[in-house]
């Protein structure tokens, strides 16, 4: 029912393929600038392998072996060939990338392959199984807190805005200013404080614990209980942003000259403000909701620090103290594709929900 | 045939609650309207005609505003009279939209930008005549046709950012009629749009009231306007009605001095004048401690008022030879301005609006040019080239003999300085966060104009009296000030760079009429007193006429008629140009006798 030229169209994977080349850049630029910052800690990643009881022959050999006695930016171009899906390969390299594609040039050969993202210093399994492992579990709990604050946010800032100035709209502000201004750890050790060590006898709850766990019989089972807090910890700022954001939202729409239009149609107050005054204020929401969704992932981090829920924060903060450099670097990367993504379809968005950016 | 009642006014009062205390927004207003009438409201911005209608409508913002006492009566045609104040909403919602519908000033924001143009027509249509999508549709498609919209069924599945200003205002009067309406109340519906769209939809207007059965409330700032439409005109001022009657005993033999100063002082085609005529001309206002208002009626008639201003050909012939005597202080050269709109897939343009495309004229000291068409004609992105707020494509700018194009950012800085610009929209320009003596102040810190803040304060005041503001409005926000003073306010910045050249571009489009002469009479004296060169943009050709020595008509990016504006005016040579003429509402009398037979 849309007429959308060409041009429209082209504009659009126009606009998408620069959003995209932009992000490899992005991704370029991260590693190298955490890598500089890894590299030149005071930290030797190799002798953290060892732990105690190491000595200076082995762990020697321990550099060698990771590439670590290289230039910096030898083992900087070293990291982008093996993340970079497209690069130069041998035949002993093509062992670790296991490529989709390759094509022999000379003595090398051109592969196309998934990023190699090199195994742990520490446990040797290789990073990219440990993401996988670990990134859903992370996940599960951001998307519940985003549904949880979305569900809540948006309510409580309609809500706030048909009741403008009165004591309910006070109460609405109120409560999402101290949401927000929370830090999502203190929330988190609040919550656990009060829900699982006081109350724990009648809420059933428990002050730590990853989203799964063993029973009697050795399988692995899903806890979701111990979701609960972890999600409730994290969507509070959320709640409290999108309660500003929509509540500012519909009051700007409300005052708006079509909804004087849509009141003198002769429609009634729900359909004047939530089909006119709602359909319009989400707009500007939705893409908040999607940036935060990429925020929570990172957020998630702190959180599952208190609650010790085993998913990639509680992972990257294990390999932060063990200068387990191919985890960190792995989950940085994933973390900044994951934000250029969710960018990219946060725009996608809403020129889908506006179509006065449809056209331009 | 006696004429039956429709709608009745009766004392009514509505009141708005603000800081500062109650305003009477409608005071102790009573009006009939009768079946198949056109009834014409006319007064300027705060007169409290839009809120009139509004209380009608029921739409009042509450708080601040209430309707505190009188009655609105309704007449079915069948039936007891209905008082529309004593309505629950709930009764109030099956009467708007079905039995008295309403068409808003604004068509750029008044439609929902998320719903098709056909979703918002047929909403009504399904609401209160239980009508299917199906039958919806039709009867929407049967409207848009009827309001004369190029293909319905295109417009029908649009979004109203894809429509043009005039086309959504016919999306408006259709939705207004979906529901065969009693009354239609439209508020200023033309007031945005060009002359000629307002023409056009002054004419729809006119033919569907012969078609359907529906009376008009058209509330307007403009009596020229009201003499193209209205049977009966109130006047109103200051939420009182101070005169009403017949539009044609109006235009005659207006008696209120607020009414006179409403038909003189809108500019004139087919004479000269050295200054508008005023409301102030005709009364005087004074207001006691409680807000009461005097009107003191002043001698002078309507004709002697126009006769004490009024300029001789010969003069204007003087002065346009003393004027091209001189050499240009301007001169451009095959302008062009092109914007890219489409791009291939590696970002290569392939097509361009031509906005501007190989204009060339000459401006000489002390001259004004005019130029004027309609939206889209480029005339808008022309004056911003000669300043380089928009990138010219080719061409030459000559300011003073020096290359304005070539100029480097230095130089620049110089040339803004002697080239102002004034802006349309005064309620937008001026940064609300900033008090008007700070706004004035500066650019003249920026281009470090007078040696410190204490002079420039005083050059600030200075410049407030020369606009007619006073020193105590230094300090003030510029939500304080109305819509005309904040458009002084914005001559006075441009004032404070003591420039050579303005530029104004649609300047007092955002005014009302009344207002619209303050403004311009201050822009005259001003060239006459610091011997500026204006460029004077306006898409009404009555006001550019005023203020113009000579005229440029624009259309679609280049120029298609020059020369003296009096001769352009009075011979026309060109289509379009005799188009742009004939669109203004010229407010005859002859005009309305013929129309009303």
């Amino acid at each position: 029912m849309l007429f959308y030229t060409t041009e429209t169209y082209l504009g659009m994977i126009r606009y998408i393929v620069k959003r995209l080349l932009y992000g490899i850049g992005v991704m370029v630029a991260i590693v190298f600038i955490v890598t500089s910052i890894i590299y030149n800690a005071s930290v030797d990643p190799a002798e953290m392998t060892f732990g105690q009881r190491a000595d200076t022959g082995d762990i020697e050999a321990k550099r060698k072996e990771l590439g670590l006695d290289q230039p910096l930016y030898i083992q900087q171009l070293n990291y982008l060939r093996d993340v970079s899906p497209v690069s130069f390969s041998s035949d002993e390299l093509n062992k670790k990338y296991q490529p989709i594609l390759s094509i022999p040039l000379g003595n090398k050969q051109l592969v196309f392959k998934l990023p190699y993202l090199r195994e742990s210093y520490q446990s040797g399994y290789q990073v990219s199984k440990i993401l996988k492992t670990k990134v859903p579990r992370t996940a599960i709990l951001a998307f519940f807190a985003i549904f949880l604050a979305t569900l809540i946010g948006i309510s409580l800032g309609v809500i706030a805005a048909l009741f403008h100035n009165t004591w309910i709209d006070n109460i609405a502000v109120v409560v999402s200013v101290l949401g927000y201004s929370l830090p999502s750890y203190v929330t988190a050790i609040i919550l656990a404080l009060f829900f699982a060590y006081y109350l724990g006898d009648y809420t059933g709850l428990s002050v730590t614990g990853g989203l799964t766990t063993l029973n009697d019989s050795g399988d692995e089972v899903i806890v979701w209980s111990n979701l609960i807090l972890p999600v409730l910890a994290l969507g509070i700022r959320p709640i409290g942003i999108f309660t500003q954001l929509t509540r500012s939202a519909m009051l700007d729409v409300l005052s708006q000259d079509y909804i004087r239009t849509a009141r003198s149609k002769g429609l009634s107050t729900f359909k004047v403000n939530f089909k006119h005054g709602l359909r319009n204020a989400l707009n500007p929401v939705s893409t908040s909701i999607t940036g935060w969704f990429a925020s929570l992932v990172a957020g998630a981090f702190f959180v599952e620090n208190v609650f010790s829920y085993d998913g990639l924060g509680l992972e990257t903060i294990r390999a932060l103290e063990t200068y387990d450099i191919p985890v960190i670097l792995g989950v940085v990367l994933f973390m900044g594709a994951t934000f250029v993504i969710i960018n990219i379809l946060s725009d996608i968005l809403y020129a889908f929900l506006d179509p006065r950016v449809r056209l331009s | 045939m006696e004429k039956k009642k429709l709608l009745e006014v009766i004392n009514l009062e509505t009141h708005f609650t603000t800081e500062e205390g109650t305003v009477k927004a409608v005071d102790n207003v009573s009006f009939t309207v009768h079946r198949g009438e056109t009834i014409g409201i006319v007064g300027e911005s705060g007169s409290g005609k839009s809120v009139t209608s509004l209380s009608a409508m029921r739409l009042i913002p509450n708080p601040p505003g209430k309707i505190v006492g009188g009655q609105i009566l309704y007449y079915p045609l069948e039936g007891e009279p209905i008082d529309l104040v004593k309505l629950t909403e709930e009764e109030m919602q099956g009467i708007r939209g079905n039995e008295i519908s309403m068409i808003f000033q604004e068509p750029m924001t008044s439609l929902n930008p998320v719903f098709t143009c056909g979703d918002q027509v047929t909403e009504a249509i399904k609401l209160h005549q239980n009508a299917s999508n199906y039958e919806a549709k039709i009867r929407a498609l049967e409207l848009f046709e009827k309001v004369q919209l190029p293909t319905p069924e295109r417009i029908f599945n649009a979004y109203p950012h894809q429509l043009s200003g005039g086309q959504k205002q016919r999306v408006m009067i259709a939705m207004a009629m979906s529901c065969n309406p009693d009354v239609l109340i439209a508020d200023e519906p033309t007031t945005a749009l060009d002359v000629t769209v307002q023409k056009t939809i002054l004419e729809l207007m006119n033919d569907l009231k012969k078609e359907i059965d529906a009376s008009i409330i058209f509330i307007t700032h403009d009596l020229g306007v009201i003499a193209e439409i209205a049977d009966k005109v109130i006047v109103m001022y200051k939420g009182k009605i101070v005169e009403q009657g017949s539009a044609l005993d109006l235009f005659t033999n207006p008696t209120h001095p607020y009414t006179k100063g409403l038909l003189a002082c809108r500019p004139p085609l087919d004479y000269r004048m050295s200054r508008l005529p005023i409301v102030s001309d005709f009364m005087d206002v004074e207001m006691d401690a409680d807000g009461n208002r005097t009107i003191t009626e002043k001698e002078a008639s309507l004709e002697e008022v126009i006769e004490s201003v009024k300029v001789k050909p010969e003069a204007t012939k003087a002065r346009m030879e003393s004027l091209m005597a001189k050499e240009p202080i301007l001169q451009v050269k095959g302008l062009k301005t092109w914007f890219p709109t489409e791009r291939n897939f590696f970002g290569k343009v392939t097509k361009y609006v031509k906005a501007v495309d190989d204009v060339s004229f000459d401006v000489y000291p002390g001259e004004t040019l005019g130029l004027v068409g309609e939206s889209g004609c480029g005339k808008t992105t022309l004056g911003r080239t000669l300043l380089r707020l928009a990138p010219a494509k080719e061409g030459q700018i000559l300011f003073q003999g020096k290359d304005v194009l070539s100029l480097n950012h230095s130089d620049m800085k110089d040339l803004r300085r002697d080239m102002q610009i004034i802006f349309q929209d005064p309620y937008s320009s001026l940064n609300p966060r900033m008090t008007i003596g700070n706004a004035i102040m500066e650019p003249m810190q920026v281009h470090g104009i007078l040696a410190n803040d204490k002079e420039r304060k005083e050059k600030v005041v200075e410049l407030l009296e020369t606009v007619s503001l006073e020193a105590r409005h230094f300090s003030r926000y510029p939500h304080e000030f109305s819509g005309g003073q904040r458009q002084r306010i914005c001559v006075a910045r441009a004032l404070a760079m003591n420039p050579k050249f303005i530029i104004c571009d649609e300047s007092v489009s955002a005014l009302d009429v009344s207002v619209q002469a303050q403004v311009l009479n201050l822009l005259m004296e001003l060239r006459q007193k610091f011997d500026f060169t204006y460029i004077f943009i306006s898409h009404d050709l009555s006001v550019v006429k005023f203020m113009s020595d000579r005229m440029i008509v624009m259309n679609k990016g280049k120029i298609e008629e020059a020369g003296i504006a009096d001769e352009i005016y009075s011979n026309p040579q060109k289509a379009y140009t005799q188009k742009l003429i004939a669109a203004i509402p010229k407010g005859k009398t002859e005009d309305i006798i013929s129309r009303l037979g």
